[in-house]
């Protein structure tokens, strides 16, 4: 994977040239999305629609971690679920106002990543991608066994206040206004990661990717800008289980369990994760195939199973990947 | 407290069985085969299935075959095409493999929970110490010492045990030294899955059969090949015994934490030493 990593490192190193064109790109998309509720009223639509862009930010996050670090983690859905079951769990006993609870669901993943970060992100490559699956699952058993705090298996719904955030709770759980909110989310994510990769940080920890030991002869500590992008990432995967959790009013062990990290990866996988906007493009097809499979909803884990595996093996850069290569063909402005 | 030590034994014995061949896969092919649990969970339905007509025994022997030739599939369409490429691409194929595994096994026996019974000969218990112990379970830890002491027999004295070895420590020089990578991986992975068949079978007769049965021990197994330091088979023995203690005492004495302490060893041990026990060589 480390062979596609020279157009990245380029275009980080060129802070103008293509650079309006994303944005111009990325605000033209928030906008057709905006405008999605306008043109389709099929609520079914917009209800998947929803789900994905929720997914979205989980795989963004993972993605990310892709992206900058190289690491492919497990586990991402630990982050996700945590957040909601902060929520949950923090309205439960009444502790604090809906909207501190939400402020520190993003908090305390992303601390408590860093944390972790800090004694995982020396582990490189495959036994990285172990551990993560490990930590993840051992925070799911821990959530269904212990009923006396988290209800177990049955989940917990959650009583949120007719107003979060000034806004009606109603508009959190219809999905023709949430649609909106988590799409827009989604491109801000985007945009704010897009920028991070730019940034000095951001082309460091490429640096220190493509080869730890030279980046850390030539001065750089390397272990905690590794566990920060860590963190960034796993924050990311928060902010999706906060808007998860406000959609659902409903939160189960099941938001940390390894099929859905092991999904939000597959959707990164398959949209491209050497591209900060593929794993969201990934989540958006990986939905489609999921409500085109219909009647073989059944043998979905082995419908997406096999998509994982042609999709490493025949487009190992994603589909992202290969529109942008088409892309420059089309322009004959990329060599590569 | 005897009785627990070696209910720990026998739950390590399992995770030994089940983690040395991904070490052993992990020697020669530097790649992690996430879909080994699922490999364990098929090993004990094929052993099941088996079994409702010859009876334990031929089911072992069927099963242990069954996934030694799923094992040398799995090298010449997986492993074998994707050697030059990152490892990554490996685990992530693998993880495809998994699901899909997972769900012709519950296509073919259903999600329900399915139990083995214990095969008749060893059906009786004894008395240690003054404590009831099934004979079944000496059996499993007899079995995990078996495996442990013909492996290092194997690795020690053939001349596959040799590139084995040598291509754990150092895979490049091994190579121009002109040992064929390729030529030895089908026996090499025949053999961890055939393991994992193994450890699936024997582990039938202890826990309810589910398609899910992999993912658990799959997460234990990768705990075991960490802590004991990623490619080596010494350090998999050490820590598979000491996670099979953690994790009975665990389940015996805080049940609704017994999953977080497998795990908060393993972080001390990487704070301690991030390469595991056997350091250095990861």
């Amino acid at each position: 994977m480390t062979s596609a990593s020279v157009p990245a490192a380029a275009a980080a190193r060129r802070p103008a040239g293509r650079g309006y064109g994303f944005v111009a790109g990325l605000v033209a998309v928030a906008a057709i999305g905006s405008a999605l509720p306008l043109l389709v009223g099929s609520a079914l639509f917009l209800t998947l629609m929803t789900q994905a862009a929720i997914n979205a930010i989980l795989a963004t996050g993972v993605g990310f971690l892709v992206r900058q670090n190289g690491s492919v983690s497990f586990g991402h859905a630990a982050f996700f679920g945590i957040a909601a079951y902060v929520v949950a769990l923090t309205l439960k006993h009444a502790v604090m106002p809906a909207e501190l609870a939400a402020i520190i669901a993003i908090l305390l993943p992303t601390v408590l990543a860093f944390a972790l970060g800090l004694v995982i992100v020396r582990i490189v490559g495959v036994a990285f991608s172990m551990l993560t699956l490990a930590v993840a699952q051992a925070l799911y058993e821990l959530l269904l066994k212990w009923r006396e705090l988290a209800n177990g298996d049955d989940g917990m719904a959650i009583a949120f206040p007719a107003r979060v955030f000034g806004v009606d709770m109603a508009t959190f759980q219809q999905p023709h206004s949430m649609f909106l909110i988590c799409w827009l989310i989604l491109m801000a994510v985007i945009l704010g990661l897009w920028l991070l990769a730019r940034s000095r940080f951001g082309t460091l920890t490429l640096a220190i990717r493509e080869n730890e030991e030279r980046a850390r002869f030539i001065g750089y500590t390397t272990v905690v800008p590794r566990a920060l992008i860590y963190a960034v990432s796993a924050a990311v995967a928060a902010l999706g289980g906060l808007l998860f959790v406000l959609y659902n009013g409903f939160v189960s062990p099941g938001t940390l369990h390894w099929s859905l990290s092991g999904e939000a990866l597959i959707m990164a996988i398959i949209g491209g994760p050497r591209l900060v906007w593929g794993p969201a493009l990934g989540a958006v097809i990986f939905f489609f195939i999921k409500n085109a499979a219909g009647d073989f909803t059944d043998h979905w884990p082995a419908v997406i199973g096999t998509v994982l595996i042609l999709v490493t093996v025949l487009m190992p850069r994603g589909v992202g990947g290969m529109l942008v290569r088409l892309a420059g063909r089309v322009g004959g402005r990329r060599s590569s | 407290m005897l009785i627990n030590i070696l209910n720990g034994l026998v739950y390590g014995g399992l995770l030994y069985i089940l983690a040395v061949g991904l070490v052993l896969i992990f020697g020669l092919r530097r790649v992690v085969n996430f879909a080994h649990g699922s490999l364990f969970m098929v090993g004990g339905y094929v052993a099941f299935a088996v079994a409702a007509y010859g009876g334990f025994w031929l089911a072992l022997v069927v099963s242990v075959a069954v996934l030694a030739v799923l094992g040398v599939v799995l090298d010449r369409l997986v492993f074998r095409p994707l050697q030059h490429e990152d490892p990554i691409a490996t685990v992530l194929v693998t993880f495809g493999l998994l699901l899909v595994l997972e769900d012709v096994v519950k296509t073919i026996w259903g999600k329900d929970f399915l139990s083995m019974p214990t095969p008749t000969a060893l059906a009786g218990t004894v008395t240690i110490a003054g404590e009831i112990f099934p004979v079944y379970r000496l059996m499993v830890i007899l079995v995990a010492v078996l495996v442990a002491a013909g492996l290092t027999l194997w690795l020690r004295a053939s001349r596959i045990g040799l590139y084995v070895r040598a291509s754990s420590v150092d895979p490049v020089t091994t190579g121009m030294q002109g040992v064929d990578t390729d030529r030895v991986s089908a026996v090499v992975v025949a053999i961890g899955a055939g393991l994992a068949g193994l450890s699936g079978t024997i582990a039938a007769p202890l826990m309810a059969l589910s398609p899910s049965m992999g993912s658990f021990i799959l997460i234990d197994s990768f705990i075991v090949v960490v802590v004991g330091g990623l490619g080596s088979f010494s350090g998999a023995f050490l820590a598979a015994l000491l996670i099979g203690q953690v994790h009975n005492f665990g389940v015996v004495y805080i049940p609704w934490a017994s999953s977080m302490i497998p795990f908060l060893l393993m972080v001390g041990v990487l704070i301690w030493r991030p390469t595991g026990f056997a350091g250095g060589r990861a």
